[in-house]
């Protein structure tokens, strides 16, 4: 069945509300209204407002709640209505829920999820990719699927898993494509990368909405002989460093693609990574491809301009090929 | 939040009724007409007031102090009967009072022998507040401490050595040496969470904790802790209030001890009394002497049972001091000290010891000094054991960060929550109008 990335975020959780009476959701304008971007429509009707929770405009309470609620066994799914605002509750996440494991053993099987991501002209405040922010955080999971299948098998190993997950859905991407999704109950497991074209001549690291730009790329640059492979990570932490260093050695050369701010981005960590996996392997200079080192600006000229587009990819990589 | 099929949204507040939903404006409705009260059980209201003040010294150079005004003679009060609690039960949170106390003077010579690393917290002048809030938990509810806390992990079971073993970063604390104090907890037996130093935050968790519970068909009372200073932060408002919408048993207690770190409560908060601020969230509130263990066990007890009664939140406010510096090394200083001679005055110990075998003779003399000596040998024999476990080994610092390999299974605390399914046999493909496109 073709369906759209958004669909496959509202049948994972469906599903799992169906199979697994602890699972709950949270949020704001979640329920009768469905989300601000219907991701829980019908879902009030379905299950209930007991299990389907407008609350107040409160993060840190969402946060504090979800967080509550898992130390007595239940699975809640916190949705943020756009992940900019995650960071209101970031102290919630970062030294109460990310810690709770490693420092007094009680497992937190919570997932927080919500729209990131630019390219719809949404400003400073509501096209943001805070991913990084957790990333350096220790004992969450941070989880950026790319396509329907992985949006629906990830959101599901998310609520299965025993650890807090933060769930990042690409805004751009939820009406925008659609894919091949199998009926029967799957699982994408977390922590794992796939390769999401084949390719020989360099390799582009990436995620979530840049696997897409990428693959654009990949179909001008191979009219050129150039052939990209093209690793979407999935998971952002952890990072599937196997696979890293796979396509690493495979092609020896490597761009790094994502649609975050430039210094202290995700490329900087994969670098090192390929540092320590596969500096020997290398023919070239790693190279990023990244935001700016500035907010997200909101008007149309400007967010293009921020953003990395198929005519960088295109251009990095015939400049890395020619090394 | 419990779905009542009534026409009417409104709903009478225990502090005063709030219309919802418009309604006729044109004339007054009795029913609208807006009535709080704050109910104060204290048998005193100390009036002293804290401001800073220039001063110089014999050199003549000014220096900016706080300086303490009001009746700083006032008689001391004598302890409230309890509408609750039995001889026994008054007897055994007063032997908690004072494991809590002998735990804390134990754990400053540990201290001055230079076997606890950090600092060391004390809740010197609130072990009636500490042990006697925690008294009034049920064995299946929630609590989750402060790090004034140290007697109401007594109350519900934890040894004396846990938290002596945690200041000492020892291998056998319950974090097994990955924190100090009393961050800790315990989701399988004593129903505890963790705090952490950021204050607030446990406010909404310990919310979560009662919603998880009331999904699992129990309505139970989870209990936390806040300072004067602590209630500043906007989570706590968060927090609180999100347990007021739903309807969720928080029994939240605020220790108006007066001074947070170096700084009164004058400059933390404007209103006379923090209680004050139920108001605002729509629940009770209420004022007791937190140095008088009875008034406040009554005061919880009464909290908790509103829990177990589904019918929501309680701020419970308890007025005491803080008799020592934020933690150890803090020599307090900047407290006035008429202060400290008059809430010395006031100890929560040495009054309910008085209540107990002079006033009441529930304990004879004898009684009280064996009871006295008991807690002394418990103090001592968990001192030994806290001593004598070792250091964690360098490497114990790896692993654990996330729950894996079937180190946890997760199942519902009480019970399976029983579901409801409504409409709609699957997700319908929504195309619904959204926010961004």
């Amino acid at each position: 069945m073709q369906i759209t990335y958004l669909e496959a975020v509202r049948q994972g959780i469906w599903e799992e509300m169906d199979r697994d009476p602890t699972v709950f959701c949270l949020g704001e304008d979640i329920g009768i209204y469905g989300g601000a971007f219907k991701v829980t429509d019908g879902f009030i009707d379905r299950f209930g407002p007991e299990r389907v929770i407008d609350t107040p405009i409160a993060e840190s309470a969402i946060v504090g709640a979800a967080f509550g609620a898992s130390l007595t066994g239940m699975r809640p799914v916190a949705e943020f209505q756009f992940m900019d605002f995650i960071g209101c509750a970031f102290n919630q996440i970062s030294n109460m829920v990310a810690k709770t494991h490693y420092l007094w053993g009680a497992p937190a099987p919570l997932v927080l999820r919500g729209p990131s991501g630019g390219y719809v002209h949404g400003g400073p405040f509501h096209s943001q990719n805070p991913e990084m922010w957790f990333v350096h955080n220790p004992g969450l999971k941070v989880i950026c699927p790319a396509t329907p299948y992985d949006a629906k098998g990830l959101i599901k190993a998310a609520i299965r898993d025993n650890n807090p997950c933060i769930f990042f859905e690409h805004k751009y991407l939820y009406r925008r494509i659609k894919g091949e999704v199998p009926s029967e109950d799957y699982v994408v497991p977390i922590g794992k990368a796939r390769v999401a074209r084949e390719g020989r001549d360099l390799s582009i690291i990436t995620y979530a909405a840049m696997v897409h730009t990428a693959l654009e790329a990949a179909d001008i640059l191979s009219k050129e002989g150039i052939d990209l492979e093209i690793l979407d990570l999935r998971t952002v932490s952890p990072l599937d460093r196997e696979a890293i260093a796979r396509t690493v050695k495979k092609t020896n050369k490597v761009i790094i693609l994502h649609e975050h701010s430039r210094t202290g981005g995700l490329a900087g960590e994969i670098a090192a990574i390929i540092n320590e996996e596969a500096f020997d392997d290398l023919d070239g200079p790693i190279v990023r491809i990244a935001g700016l080192d500035s907010a997200i600006p909101f008007s149309p000229p400007q967010e293009e301009h921020y953003l990395p587009k198929v005519s960088d990819v295109v251009r990095e990589a015939r400049r890395l090929k020619a090394y | 939040m419990a779905i009542k099929k009534t026409k009417s949204n409104s709903k009478p507040s225990s502090n005063g009724n709030r219309r919802h939903n418009g309604g006729s404006q044109s004339k007054v409705n009795h029913a609208d007409l807006r009535t709080y009260s704050i109910p104060d059980h204290r048998l005193e209201h100390p009036n002293l007031t804290v401001r800073q003040a220039i001063e110089k010294d014999k050199d003549g150079s000014e220096h900016v102090r706080y300086e303490v005004t009001g009746n700083l003679n006032a008689p001391v009060p004598p302890i409230r009967d309890s509408k609750y609690l039995s001889q026994q039960q008054c007897i055994e949170i007063y032997r908690y009072m004072l494991l809590n106390r002998k735990m804390e003077v134990a754990l400053e010579n540990l201290y001055k022998q230079g076997k606890v690393v950090g600092g060391v917290y004390f809740g010197l002048g609130q072990e009636a507040c500490s042990c006697a809030s925690a008294y009034a938990l049920d064995k299946d509810d929630w609590f989750a401490p402060m790090i004034r806390n140290q007697g109401s992990l007594l109350v519900r079971g934890f040894r004396a050595a846990d938290t002596m073993m945690q200041y000492m970063a020892k291998a056998d604390s319950p974090t097994r040496g990955r924190d100090g104090t009393s961050h800790f907890g315990d989701i399988e037996k004593r129903n505890m969470v963790s705090p952490i130093s950021m204050l607030g935050d446990l406010i909404p968790v310990m919310a979560g904790v009662a919603l998880g519970a009331r999904l699992q068909g129990r309505d139970i009372a989870v209990m936390t802790y806040i300072g004067d200073g602590g209630q500043s932060t906007g989570v706590t408002y968060e927090g609180i209030n999100f347990a007021a919408v739903q309807n969720l048993g928080l029994v939240l207690v605020v220790e108006s001890n007066l001074w947070a770190y170096s700084t009164p409560s004058e400059m933390q908060y404007r209103c006379k009394d923090i209680a004050e601020r139920a108001i605002g969230y729509g629940s009770p509130g209420v004022i007791v002497d937190g140095t008088d263990a009875c008034q406040v066990y009554d005061a919880a007890r009464d909290a908790v049972e509103r829990a177990h009664r589904g019918e929501g939140p309680t701020l419970i406010e308890a007025k005491m001091m803080r008799m020592k510096g934020h933690a150890i090394h803090d020599a307090a200083a900047y407290v006035p000290k008429p202060m400290f001679d008059f809430w010395k005055k006031r100890d929560p110990i040495a009054r309910f010891e008085d209540y107990l075998v002079k006033e009441k003779k529930w304990l004879t003399a004898k009684e009280n000094a064996d009871l006295i000596s008991e807690v002394d040998r418990v103090i001592e024999a968990e001192r030994e054991i806290a001593v004598n476990s070792p250091m964690p080994t360098p490497e114990s610092a790896e692993g654990g960060v996330f729950c894996e390999d079937g180190c946890h299974d997760i199942k519902p605390k009480y019970a399976m929550p029983k579901v409801k399914k409504g409409a709609g046999a699957g997700p319908k493909q929504t195309e619904a109008a959204v926010h961004l496109r």
